[in-house]
């Protein structure tokens, strides 16, 4: 089969210059379909010479040094998983990718995210070698006073988001390569490095599905197995041709190299792509270390010193002088300028008093009314656009909508890596429970310093007869302890709207909890709402309780407020707007002038929601009685009345718990 | 052994009975107004024969541990699993027109308020790994007859678990696991992205080590020879990859686009049940399950219990997280049900000391945490196993919508995660937990325990063996003192006051490190005469609110929380929740307030004021007030 192989590029070699380019196409495409994996093309290729061939294995074997010297020099780190990848980095850095050095957030720069984060050290390693590091700020890295830490995290330029959490890298790099070719419409390439053992995680092959539907002819992956993962080998070991499978199965061009020969690495990364590309390195984990290349028991575990000294002066050995100075090419500047400061509604909602909308409704038409003033809003979706009603945008932008079916992992994650270098005001939707899905991708946004917009739709619930599984009550507990999150709960129409526009300018990660029967629009059309500002929806002098609702809680609490009004007990409703900042003053001063009576109801379950929220800013106020309303048990299918009223948070059991605690402070006296 | 075609009568009688799941589906969703009828015809022919011909069970008893399993990873089929459970005469005809009724357990979606559900469904992609987990189980656990059949649509195809399940079923040559896709072609919002495509949905099945046939689903006889060669094959599991039609035998609906989830508009729904009536030809043809081969015991439910007491003494430093493995193999040692599971992390978890014990009763599950669970799920579904499953406790973020539906299951899982909090140090924020009890704490059924020296964290793993629900362990990194007498009683939801005295002036509660950076700080107050009640709580959830709020109003009503979590969800919070209404107590809160950094544990303890320097300073300011 190599025979054949090797013929048809002769073949190709002889016929291609004569030929032209429809015939060459031919020959390309004779390759019959089992080489095809593997078949590198000459179509382009420009064989580097012997000399640059010797400066980029130079250029691995310092990178293998400075890796060992900066993990044995600070006692942790993973330094026999960046020897795997020394000549990949190195071929990538200085051969294949075009930036600029100087420049990191350059728009015009191709993108790299090492998915391995565990293999920093060798990404920082490169920096030095490129001359931006200092060699002594790279043996202090993992140091509490070092920006360079155990996995990249934006903390550096040339990071543009967080790894080390496995299996991300490639959903992150999908985002990016998607805003390359259809947002940007730019030439910048998208190359991500990931670990064999990463491969086990299911985010990869979310997102290798996606780069093949889209196809992202602009995404290399560079696949380095090295067989060993942390407690035993990976389940494929040194099977390249099953990784190969896989990768073509999604829809990949697979190649298979070893990955410790820089000729072979610079020809499979000079070949044109007419789709997302896989490179499988066969790679030996620990590379240049004698005692632990190949071997078990050597994952995250540093040299000692005498034998870091001398592996290190043995890799030094290697070094052959070269004159050959390797500068990385600069790119083509063609990504275009873009701006997403201040980007405001060009008119107020346009809703009256009264009138009934879902706020998940209320959600689509604000972001496809924020995305017609502004071309950089882009949404997507997990195949539930017609309930999140992120449809309402895709009708208006179908170029800026990006559907990405059942895998809300790599929703999030290619949410994040079109936010990244801000090119793009993000809102990915799906239902509020499904978000769970992807929690490990959002605590990592939070590490990336990443500025997207979530909105779960479908909370608590509201959902009714589809039962439990549906039924996002966890939501806000999870996001609340997100430390870069805002969370929006709105209540009406009007402040969903104001919630997605304050979502667009607001950093960090932030949440819009929708729901979805329709609600009746509370808010004038020119009520100001700003992040950490709650509402006093409902008050009069003679209020004797507070209420804390929000969504279909705080209308039940206005229903309640009207039924207890018959029998002269008032009480105020507070609509906190945002729950993640809480605002702390508004409720405390109203609950001191309802003498300290609060209720705090929610369509949640107790832990980590809007109570636990208003229990933390309220904890220390003297005097204060404090009462709860929420989910306590795994609920079931059935009308969301009749579940409201199971569970007690319709308007009945908090009318009955007003009573009681206005009777209780009344038998207190 | 060669295939025999059934008999045209048995192929007939397998078509009525599809039809009538159809029908009864039809009539269901008409009935509650709301349902998913279409994605359940294009599964009819595949439910009809799977339960009617190749399944082996005792119709009258679902949940006999020697029935073949079926779980229908797409749950929003669920009336037409009610549907077959009627034709096999175990729920009443009429009852399923109670479907998603209030007062009805037939759900929108499976739970296991069923007899014959193991597992819920409904957030798709999770059928196939507690398959697994169940197949395993099977071959190696109980090596016994009984087969797993996964039913999973094709949407659901585009969730990475079902790949991280693919992987790991071919791995341990699930011979005895047959997974269904029902390539129906459409979605819920629109096509699935491979649309009839079956050839990418055979090669990636095979790639991924599938033995795989491509079939059409609405074709009996194809789907008897198919499922019969499946039985046949050894060493790989089997993919069945059926070519089917969303709305199957519904005239004008069929393929249409705009048709998911939605019940057939009542002037229309006679006619097509008419329609399907109509090519039934033996109405009253009963077709009866084959009865399963008993070779499976029933489950020993007699409580496990460690043989021998923990043999730590006092002032011995050890990890809780080795502690945990230690105690993990001697659980292992007391019963022979005690399994565990990673994801390629043992070594750092210490479940390694459990795998070098019982190999034979250790999955290692690989760097696939949602497939970890959903394997764990399976293994623990009839009581066959005891399963813990460890991890960085970070990662089980991985996995949280597993976590979230295993509550909804009544899954009796224990779940460990080691290397919480910045405690971890130089490896960065990336593997730190510092959500996960907020995570853990919103699980309904959850207990959550942080254990904090070696003899609590092995009476942890005791109690967690014979605790109904999910339980959670969340253990530490670095090496800590024993504080307890090997003899040390300890009970679920009982807090334990480490130091005390008649003059304590603030109580302090921190667990695992903090609880330790609360003891140094007491040794250092004590010193200038100040004296602090130290509370551990060993489980989060419940939390002992009684004796909390006992110290609290011992001390003055003065209480500070110290943890390494962020301050949303962790202890702070559980602890406020628990003194909510209680008067005149003034809480202040120790946590994580912003993404942490690497560095070394003391100094991110110290910088994240979590160690002792900053409740001393905690304390003294609370005089300062």
């Amino acid at each position: 089969m190599f025979k054949k192989h090797i013929i048809f590029q002769i073949l190709y070699i002889i016929v291609g210059p004569l030929c032209p380019a429809s015939l060459k196409r031919f020959v390309f495409y004779k390759v019959p379909p089992q080489l095809q994996g593997s078949y590198l093309s000459m179509e382009d290729y420009h064989k580097p010479d012997q000399q640059t061939v010797q400066a980029l294995r130079n250029i691995a074997n310092r990178l293998r040094i400075n890796s060992i010297k900066a993990t044995t020099a600070v006692g942790n780190g993973h330094p026999t998983s960046c020897c795997s990848v020394a000549e990949i980095m190195s071929v990538l850095f200085f051969h294949t990718m075009k930036y600029r050095p100087d420049d990191h957030k350059n728009p015009n720069n191709d993108r790299f995210i090492l998915s391995k984060g565990h293999a920093a050290p060798v990404l920082y390693s490169v920096w030095v070698e490129i001359g931006f590091l200092k060699e002594s700020e790279l043996m202090s890295m993992c140091q509490v006073d070092s920006t360079l830490e155990g996995h990249p995290t934006p903390k550096q330029q040339f990071v543009d988001v967080a790894t080390g959490s496995l299996g991300q890298g490639l959903g992150v790099a999908c985002g990016m390569a998607y805003t390359a070719k259809y947002f940007d419409k730019s030439s910048y390439h998208v190359y991500c490095l990931l670990g064999d053992g990463e491969m086990s995680e299911g985010a990869v092959w979310e997102a290798m599905a996606f780069a093949s539907y889209y196809q992202l002819d602009n995404l290399l992956a560079i696949l380095d197995i090295n067989r060993l993962g942390q407690s035993d080998p990976a389940p494929l070991q040194h099977h390249v041709e099953k990784y190969q499978r896989r990768c073509e199965a999604f829809g990949w061009h697979a190649i298979i190299v070893d990955g410790h020969s820089v000729e072979e690495l610079c020809k499979a990364m000079s070949q044109p792509r007419h789709q997302p590309t896989a490179i499988i390195a066969k790679t030996i984990k620990g590379k240049g270390i004698p005692v632990a290349e190949d071997k078990m028991g050597w994952h995250g575990k540093v040299l000692s010193k005498d034998m870091a000294e001398s592996v290190m002066r043995d890799i030094q050995s290697r070094i052959l002088n070269s004159n050959k100075r390797m500068y990385p090419a600069s790119p083509i500047e063609d990504a275009p300028p873009v701006s997403l400061r201040n980007v405001r509604m060009p008119s107020a909602p346009n809703y009256k008093p009264g009138e009934k909308i879902a706020t998940c409704k209320a959600y689509g038409m604000a972001v496809a009314k924020l995305g017609r003033y502004n071309e950089r809003v882009v949404a997507m979706d997990v195949d539930t656009k017609n309930f999140t009603c992120s449809e309402i945008f895709k009708n208006e932008h179908p170029n800026r909508f990006i559907e990405c079916y059942s895998a809300e992992q790599n929703m999030v994650s290619v949410a994040t890596g079109c936010a990244a270098r801000e090119r793009n005001i993000v809102f990915a939707s799906g239902l509020a429970t499904f978000f769970t899905r992807a929690y490990d991708q959002l605590r990592m946004a939070a590490i990336s310093d990443s500025n997207i917009n979530l909105c779960g739709s479908h909370c608590g619930l509201s959902d009714g007869e589809d039962g439990p599984a549906h039924m996002g009550l966890e939501d806000m507990a999870i996001f609340r302890a997100i430390p870069t999150a805002t969370i929006f709960y709105p209540s009406d129409a009007v402040s969903t709207e104001k919630a997605v526009e304050l979502a667009a300018n607001t950093k960090g990660v932030c949440y819009v909890r929708t729901t979805r029967p329709e609600t009746a629009i509370i808010y004038n059309s020119n009520e100001d709402f700003h992040v950490g500002q709650a509402k006093v929806v409902c008050q009069s002098k003679e209020d004797q309780v507070t209420v804390i609702g929000a969504g279909m809680t705080l209308h039940e609490a206005l229903a309640a407020a009207e039924q207890l009004k018959k029998e002269r007990i008032h009480i105020r409703v507070i609509d906190p707007f945002t729950i993640k900042p809480l605002d702390a003053k508004t409720i405390i001063d109203h609950v001191r002038s309802t003498r300290g009576r609060v209720i705090t109801v929610e369509d949640h379950y107790y832990e980590g929601g809007l109570g636990e929220a208003v229990c933390s800013a309220i904890v220390n106020e003297p005097g204060f009685t404090f009462q709860r309303l929420a989910v306590a048990h795994v609920p079931r299918s059935g009308k969301m009345s009749d579940l409201f009223k199971i569970y007690g948070i319709d308007r009945d059991s908090i009318a009955q718990l007003v009573r009681k605690m206005l009777s209780s402070s009344a038998n207190a006296k | 052994m060669s295939y025999h075609k059934p008999d045209e009568k048995t192929l007939q009688a397998l078509k009525d009975i599809a039809n009538k799941l159809r029908i009864h589906s039809i009539k269901e969703t008409c009935a509650s107004n709301s349902g998913h009828p279409t994605s359940c015809c294009s599964a009819a022919e595949l439910m009809s024969v799977l339960f009617f011909h190749t399944m082996r069970y005792k119709a009258n008893d679902p949940r006999n541990p020697s029935n073949d399993r079926f779980i229908l990873s797409k749950g929003h089929a669920a009336p037409i699993l009610y549907a077959a459970w009627a034709e096999a005469g175990f729920i009443k005809e009429s009852e399923l027109l109670n479907l998603r009724k209030i007062d009805s357990d037939l759900e929108g979606h499976p739970t296991p308020k069923l007899a014959f559900v193991d597992v819920a469904t409904g957030s798709l992609g999770q059928g196939l790994g507690a398959a697994c987990g169940m197949a395993y189980t099977g071959k190696y656990f109980d090596k016994a007859s009984y087969r797993v059949y996964c039913m999973m649509g094709d949407g659901e195809c585009s969730e990475g678990s079902v790949w991280e399940a693919m992987a790991f079923a071919s791995y341990y040559k699930l011979d005895n696991l047959v997974a269904i896709l029902d390539v129906n072609r459409l979605g819920q919002s629109e096509a699935a992205p491979l649309q009839h495509n079956m050839d990418t949905y055979k090669e990636r099945c095979k790639a991924f080590g599938f033995n795989t046939y491509v079939v059409d689903g609405h074709d009996v006889e194809e789907l008897c020879k198919a499922l019969w060669h499946a039985e046949q094959t050894k060493g790989k599991p089997t993919a069945i990859v059926a070519k089917t039609f969303k709305g199957k035998g519904l005239k004008g609906i069929e393929d249409q686009d705009n048709w998911h989830g939605k019940p057939m508009p009542k002037d229309r729904a006679e006619e097509l049940i008419n329609d399907l009536l109509s090519q039934i030809q033996s109405p009253n043809k009963p077709l009866h399950p084959q009865l399963p081969n008993e070779d499976v015991a029933l489950a020993d439910l007699t409580p496990i219990r460690l043989l021998t007491a923990p043999e730590y003494k006092i002032g011995d430093k050890m990890s809780t997280r080795k502690a945990y493995g230690v105690a993990l193999k001697k659980m292992g040692d007391a019963s022979p049900r005690v399994v565990a599971m990673d994801g390629d992390t043992k070594n750092s978890t210490f479940s390694d000391i459990f795998k070098k014990a019982h190999p034979d009763r250790f999955i290692e599950c690989f760097i696939a945490e949602q497939n970890m669970v959903s394997v764990a799920i399976g293994c623990a579904t009839r009581d066959r196993t005891v399963s813990f499953a460890s991890a960085f406790a970070a990662f089980f973020a991985r996995a949280y919508d597993h976590i979230r539906m295993a509550a909804i299951s009544q899954s009796n899982v224990n779940l460990v995660g080691s290397h919480c909090g910045v405690s971890i140090g130089e490896d960065g924020p990336s593997q730190m937990a510092l959500e996960d009890l907020a995570m853990f704490r919103a699980i309904p059924t959850c207990t959550v325990f942080y254990p904090s020296d070696g003899v609590s964290t092995e009476r942890a793993v005791e109690l967690a063996a014979n605790t109904k629900g999910i339980c959670f362990i969340r253990t530490s990194r670095p090496d800590t003192a024993v504080i307890y007498d090997a003899g040390e009683k300890f009970e679920v939801g009982k807090a334990k006051v480490v130091r005390q005295s008649d003059k304590d002036q603030v109580t302090i509660i921190g667990a695992g490190v903090t609880l330790h950076e609360a003891l140094a700080a007491h040794d250092q107050l004590a010193k200038e005469g100040v004296n602090i009640r130290v509370i551990d709580p060993f489980t989060i959830k419940p939390l002992d609110a009684s004796t909390i709020v006992a110290s609290a109003r011992a001390t003055g009503g003065k209480v500070i929380t110290v943890e390494d979590h962020y301050k949303d969800g962790g202890l702070g919070e559980a602890v406020l929740s628990a003194l909510g209404e209680e008067p005149g107590i003034v809480v202040h809160r120790l946590a994580v307030s912003c993404v942490p950094r690497s560095g070394k544990p003391q100094e991110l303890l110290d910088m994240f004021g979590i160690s002792a320097k900053s409740i001393v300073a905690a304390v003294r300011r609370t005089f300062a007030n």
